[in-house]
């Protein structure tokens, strides 16, 4: 009837839920914001340093601007504008991650990169929205890991909701 | 176009046409008789025949003239296919073996009279039964070409590899500068130095190369016209001749590409609102038929196109009447020659009463301005009442590399576009004055709103005694930009911005500067439309800002 193969011995529970986590289990690139959050490693490029952001007049607050990444000009989200989190000044910790979805490539500015970490998929729940300050819409969940929880990002929301309010409250510029 | 490089054209050319002929042939021979076949082969014989005659190889001319008979026989089914066949792959080989002859000596003047006759005597035969000769092998490899084709995004990529070598290169000079002022050695730097240029003049070529490998000759878009003008010039009963000059001036594509759109409206006006019908052209005593002439030049880094009619000019009258009318000035207001040019590019703006079937819905010469505006290029109008009118436009060379001002605004440095620039001046603060709320200067005789950048922008202030303003020219408009600092010009290489946040207004793009710095390109339109903006509400408020989300 069944053709899943068991070890010969086991709880036939226990098998089946790491059999669960090992397909999908996902890796995330931890950083701070005040709280910690967290995107796919698959959604990011590099990290690199924060040195050299040339501001662009005439666009929503939370464009930090945009750097040369290696003869490209890649557009610099600063995420605590963004999220409409508490804003703090640059540091020596503060680092632009870059970040690939669909075709677009955009940095966003942290403050700090923690590190990688494994998430089993059981481990990630529906934000729980009162006691958030970010807008729930943004985010695809969050992670519970022993004592943290990991605040985890929807990029393709971040990206995707913009151009909707872009249209609505700043058509007259381009016009002319 | 040199006559080696016409008989290149020519033999390419027909080289195609063979195939096509060739192909079809053997087609025929698997499939039978086919009229669509058939009927397919004589275009492209047609074309060849021309091309023959044109070029003076009348012999040839002659044959395939006498292929195309024998064809039309066969279709008529006066000649049955089978027994034609063979001569028509034979007559392959004759003319392949005569293209190679004229490969070899261009001069010579191939003469076909004993394959022109035994074509004959086989039609006249109806059925002759021809052996096969024996042919050479290599009269089947045809000529060889020097053209290939090249999809465009190829070459596009490579211009953007080499606009990144550009961007080293200039890193690269800085860092052997820092090296000289460092080193003891100064062998060592001098070597470095020497071997820095030789790279830059080799990188320079590479540029120019592929700029050149981009280019079309600008009757690619002139082409398109001819046939316009003769059926607008019909259905309103006018004569109008269409006559081109510097044709063969080359541009980029993406230029030419940009270049048909402005061109039409133009033309279109020349023809609609210039040219006259032929009975009001003999009672002004001109001649009866119009003339509507392009030309291309080049000047510099620029290429001049004008597009110059001999009609009836236009009425300053009439002009200062409509703009009345549209409500684009007051009733008693007096213009001169540039007030009027200005009136006629500004929207909304067309002189002709009823809407003819092309022009006068209202798309009219402010589109043009616009769209060459955007080009990084210049219109300028000239109209002599009764004479005629001439509209000139410069655009750069090329899109992607542009000459550019660099200027400081606030702690930022912005690039100008130097096609914009008519000229720059250092001026003291007491040297701008007040008119309505305004900011203008009196320069050369006019007066010239001023604009300051790091206000139009929302910079911090730096106000200095002494600032330079950037006159910037629009047809006959003047705008003073006013910067802290001038840094010089220089070629950048233009990058889009990203516009997933919208896009940010008097930005045109970006560009990385040699020490890696990235520098915005400022888009001068902006400025114009900031000020018919306001010029409209009748109020000074700020441009809108895009995406302007509060916290």
């Amino acid at each position: 009837m069944s053709s899943i193969k068991l070890p010969a011995a086991g709880l036939a529970e226990d098998i089946l839920v790491d059999y669960r986590e090992d397909s999908r289990e996902s890796q995330i690139i931890t950083f701070n914001l005040g709280e910690e959050y967290g995107v796919p490693i698959s959604q990011v490029r590099e990290i690199v340093r924060v040195a050299g952001i040339t501001r662009v007049p005439n666009s929503p607050v939370y464009m930090e601007g945009v750097i040369n990444l290696r003869g490209r000009v890649l557009p610099v989200l600063n995420l605590r504008k963004r999220l409409k989190l508490q804003v703090c000044d640059l540091s020596k910790s503060s680092r632009i991650i870059v970040t690939e979805v669909g075709s677009k490539v955009i940095g966003l500015l942290v403050d700090a990169v923690s590190h990688v970490v494994r998430v089993p998929a059981q481990a990630v729940e529906a934000p729980p929205e009162e006691v958030l300050e970010v807008d729930t819409d943004y985010l695809t969940g969050v992670c519970k890991l022993k004592e943290r929880l990991i605040i985890l990002l929807d990029l393709e929301q971040l990206l995707k909701r913009e151009k909707v309010e872009i249209k609505e409250t700043g058509g007259d510029g381009q016009e002319g | 176009m040199e006559f080696t490089e016409l008989i290149k054209d020519f033999l390419d050319d027909a080289e195609g046409h063979l195939a096509v002929f060739d192909a079809s042939l053997l087609n025929l021979e698997e499939k039978g008789f086919n009229r669509d076949i058939i009927a397919g082969t004589l275009g492209p014989l047609h074309t060849l025949k021309g091309n023959a005659g044109m070029m003076g190889y009348e012999s040839l001319k002659v044959y395939v003239h006498e292929i195309e008979e024998l064809l039309k026989m066969v279709l008529d089914k006066e000649l049955a296919l089978d027994s034609g066949l063979d001569v028509l792959l034979g007559s392959v080989h004759v003319i392949r073996h005569t293209l190679q002859g004229i490969e070899k000596d261009p001069m010579t003047k191939p003469d076909l009279g004993n394959a022109i006759v035994a074509l004959r005597s086989s039609m006249n035969g109806k059925v002759a039964a021809s052996s096969p000769q024996a042919v050479d092998p290599r009269s089947y490899l045809g000529t060889k070409t020097d053209t290939i084709k090249v999809d465009f995004k190829r070459l596009n990529d490579l211009l953007n590899l080499v606009g990144e070598l550009v961007i080293y290169k200039t890193r690269l000079h800085q860092i052997e500068t820092q090296m000289r002022a460092q080193m003891e050695s100064k062998t060592f730097t001098k070597e470095l130095k020497d071997g820095l240029e030789f790279m830059g003049k080799t990188i320079a070529g590479l540029q120019e190369g592929i700029m050149r490998a981009r280019m079309l000759p600008v009757s690619y878009v002139f082409n398109k016209f001819p046939r316009m003008v003769r059926d607008l010039a019909k259905t309103q009963g006018k004569e109008i001749s269409l006559i081109f000059k510097g044709e063969e001036t080359e541009l980029d594509k993406t230029v030419i590409d940009e270049l048909e759109e402005p061109l039409l409206h133009i033309i279109r006006n020349a023809v609609d609102h210039g040219i006259e019908t032929r009975e009001q052209r003999i009672s002004a005593g001109k001649m009866p038929s119009g003339t509507i002439s392009l030309t291309a030049g080049q000047e510099s880094n620029y290429v001049i196109i004008k597009v110059k009619d001999d009609g009836k000019g236009i009425d300053p009258e009439e002009v200062r009447e409509t703009g009345v009318r549209r409500g684009l000035i007051k009733a008693d207001e007096q213009l001169g020659h540039e007030g009027l040019a200005a009136l006629i590019f500004s929207a909304g703006f067309t002189t002709k009463r009823e809407a003819t079937d092309v022009s006068g819905r209202g798309i009219g010469l402010d589109v043009v301005s616009r769209n060459i505006a955007k080009l990084n290029g210049q219109v300028s109008i000239d109209s002599a009442p009764g004479k005629g009118t001439v509209i000139t436009i410069k655009l750069p060379l090329s899109l992607a590399i542009i000459p550019a001002l660099m200027a400081e605004a606030g702690d930022e440095v912005y690039a100008i576009p130097l096609s914009s620039v008519d000229e720059s001046i250092k001026v003291r603060e007491e040297d701008i004055h007040l008119i309505n709320n305004r900011e203008i200067i009196r320069f050369r005789d006019r007066v010239i709103p001023v604009v300051r950048l790091d206000e139009f922008f929302g910079l911090p202030g730096r106000r200095q005694r002494r600032f330079y303003l950037v006159i910037l020219g629009r047809g006959d408009k003047r705008i003073a930009l006013a910067v802290n600092r001038l840094r010089g010009q220089q070629e950048i290489v233009i990058k889009p911005l990203d516009d997933t946040f919208g896009k940010s207004y008097g930005v045109a793009g970006a560009s990385i500067l040699g020490d890696g710095r990235i520098v915005l390109i400022i888009d001068v339109l902006s400025f114009w439309n900031g000020r018919e903006r306001r010029e409209e509400e009748g109020d000074g408020h700020e441009p809108v800002t895009s995406g302007g989300e509060s916290l």
